[in-house]
């Protein structure tokens, strides 16, 4: 049976607009927190292609660019642009309770991005 | 941060140097052309120590930008970082030394080298390798192993030059009073200039230093050797220079320029009409910019090198930096350079006039290539080699009561910025460090 564990991310207050941050988490894999124009996205920090952290990376209007390689993700859908990414990245609800960011996470081991 | 490269190797100089060069009697031998061993010093104390030109800011406007070029034989990467500024790199790999860009130019947001995929961002900063996980299990500083930075970078009116010497001086001491020349061509109108096109690259087999002695300051052999292409261009021949009442050899650290005041001189030969009306146009608010005395010289018969091997024609607009490849062997790499301002018109007529002027088919250049390759043939005799050349025209002819910048002597027909030329070389050659050069200027370092 699925599990919706609720992860807190960050406070709204520590992510200013069109900024990402990087939120250690062992358990799911380190997740990408974004704010994009006021609204917020999370997807798993880790790149799809190569070790690298996309928190990093440069936002680009809706894209992440990954530091290393300089693949590219959609963040709202975590579809891969093209090369060197072909994997798209895993992304999740996210959940505002007044100043708290939660990502809502599948407990289901297959679907936890390795980090 | 890759870190900047902080130390070079100095040898002591050659023996037997001193008798290469006897300026103070205007004699040169023929074996500076065509020696390894000198050459190899050239390297070192020339090419590892003074500015180099690299880029027109204009290649490279926005963050990423960049170009690839060499600094003597080293190749480097130039590109616009995200503040604003350029840095320079060695286009080299710090891992095996493997070169990590290829193209002559484009924009990125970084460089991955092919062999073992290290990866650097625009900043040069090591950000990522293929098997990462293994160099962190090593305890590698990623830190300490980004691209490796030349020391210095500084520009002057939009040309980028750059020094692998950390003790070199300023570009502004480096250029000295030469620079206040250099505005007829690169400061005569708001906004500056611009390069259009590409980089033509072509090949010579001849030593740079004849081609660029050829632009410090040898007027004397256009009107000779570029007899025919005056002809073919102009209808006409070359411009008799002794008879401009007016005209100079400045020189400064080894740079020269000569140049007479005739305001046009040189922009006719592209057999442009339109390009001498456009001086014409523009010289009023020259003259309000620079003063009447530059105005006279934005297109005059009239030529240039900054030491040791960037030269520009005003006129003709060509830009040229004369790359060694051996003691006989150069490549040159040209661009045209034009107003910013410029009616877009006119911009192409410049592009096109020095493409059938000053480029590999150009009839000037074919004219120059076949002189400057045998210049350098014939010291491949052992014997030729050790034969006196002479450098000697106008050796009483500085002018001590001008109110000119710089080291100025009477008339272009004369060989004075050779011989500046070869002496600062010869100086270089035969110094240790920046400290150890000689200050033979004489003349005043600034405009009054």
């Amino acid at each position: 049976m699925e599990v919706i564990e609720k992860v807190f991310l960050c406070k709204v207050s520590e992510l200013a607009e069109n900024q990402v941050k990087k939120i250690d988490n062992a358990e799911f894999g380190d997740i990408a927190v974004y704010n994009l124009g006021g609204h917020y996205y999370a997807t798993a920090d880790l790149c799809t292609h190569a070790t690298a952290s996309l928190a990093e990376g440069d936002i680009e209007d809706d894209m992440i660019t990954c530091p290393v390689h300089w693949g590219q993700f959609h963040i709202p859908t975590g579809k891969a642009q093209g090369f060197p990414c072909e994997i798209d990245l895993r992304t999740y609800p996210v959940e505002i309770e007044g100043d708290e960011i939660f990502a809502l996470i599948e407990a289901d081991p297959a679907l936890i991005a390795k980090g | 941060m890759g870190n900047i490269i902080k130390t070079l190797d100095v040898t002591d100089s050659l023996t037997g140097l001193k008798d290469v060069c006897d300026l103070e009697n205007g004699r040169i031998a023929g074996k500076i052309f065509y020696d390894q061993a000198i050459y190899e010093q050239e390297l070192e104390k020339v090419f590892a120590r003074c500015w180099l030109f690299v880029a027109h800011e204009s290649q490279i406007p926005n963050t990423g930008d960049y170009i690839t070029t060499t600094m003597g034989e080293d190749e480097v990467i130039v590109i616009r970082q995200k503040s604003g500024g350029i840095k320079v790199f060695l286009n080299a790999c710090p891992h095996r030394g493997n070169k990590v860009c290829f193209a002559e130019s484009g924009s990125t947001r970084g460089f991955i080298c092919n062999y073992h995929g290290w990866s650097f961002n625009v900043e040069g900063n090591l950000v990522g390798q293929h098997e990462s996980g293994v160099y962190e299990d090593s305890n590698f500083d990623k830190s300490k192993w980004g691209l490796k930075e030349v020391a210095k970078v500084d520009s002057y009116k939009g040309l980028v030059f750059a020094t692998f010497d950390p003790e070199a001086p300023t570009l502004k001491e480096y250029l000295g009073p030469i620079a206040w020349y250099m505005d007829a061509l690169f400061d005569n109108q708001e906004g500056g200039t611009e390069f259009v096109g590409g980089c033509i690259r072509s090949t010579y087999e001849c030593n740079w230093k004849i081609a660029a002695e050829n632009f410090v300051g040898d007027i004397l052999h256009a009107g000779w050797t570029h007899d025919s292409a005056a002809r073919a261009m102009l209808g006409g021949a070359v411009a008799k220079v002794s008879d401009f009442e007016e005209s100079y050899s400045v020189n400064w650290n080894g740079h020269g320029y000569e140049f007479a005041l005739d305001t046009v001189g040189n922009v006719a030969v592209l057999g442009e009409s339109a390009l001498n009306k456009y001086l014409h146009t523009i010289k009023p608010s020259v003259a309000e910019r620079l003063g009447d005395f530059r105005s006279n010289m934005i297109g005059s018969v009239s030529s240039c090198t900054i030491f040791p091997n960037f030269s520009f024609l005003p006129g003709q607009n060509t830009v040229r930096v004369w790359q060694p490849r051996g003691p006989n062997k150069m490549e040159l790499f040209t661009w045209v350079v034009v107003n910013k301002s410029a009616p877009e018109e006119v911009k192409e007529k410049w592009r096109k006039g020095a493409m059938m002027t000053f480029s590999p088919t150009g009839v000037f250049e074919m004219d120059d290539g076949e002189n400057w390759e045998y210049c350098t043939k014939t010291a491949k005799g052992r014997v030729t080699a050790q034969q006196d050349l002479f450098v000697g025209l106008g050796m009483d002819s500085l002018l001590t009561e001008t109110p000119l910048p710089g080291n100025v002597y009477e008339g272009q027909l004369n060989e004075a910025n050779s011989r500046a030329f070869y002496q600062y070389w010869y100086d270089m050659l035969n110094s240790r460090s920046w400290s150890e050069v000689p200050n033979r200027n004489v003349g005043k370092p600034e405009a009054e």
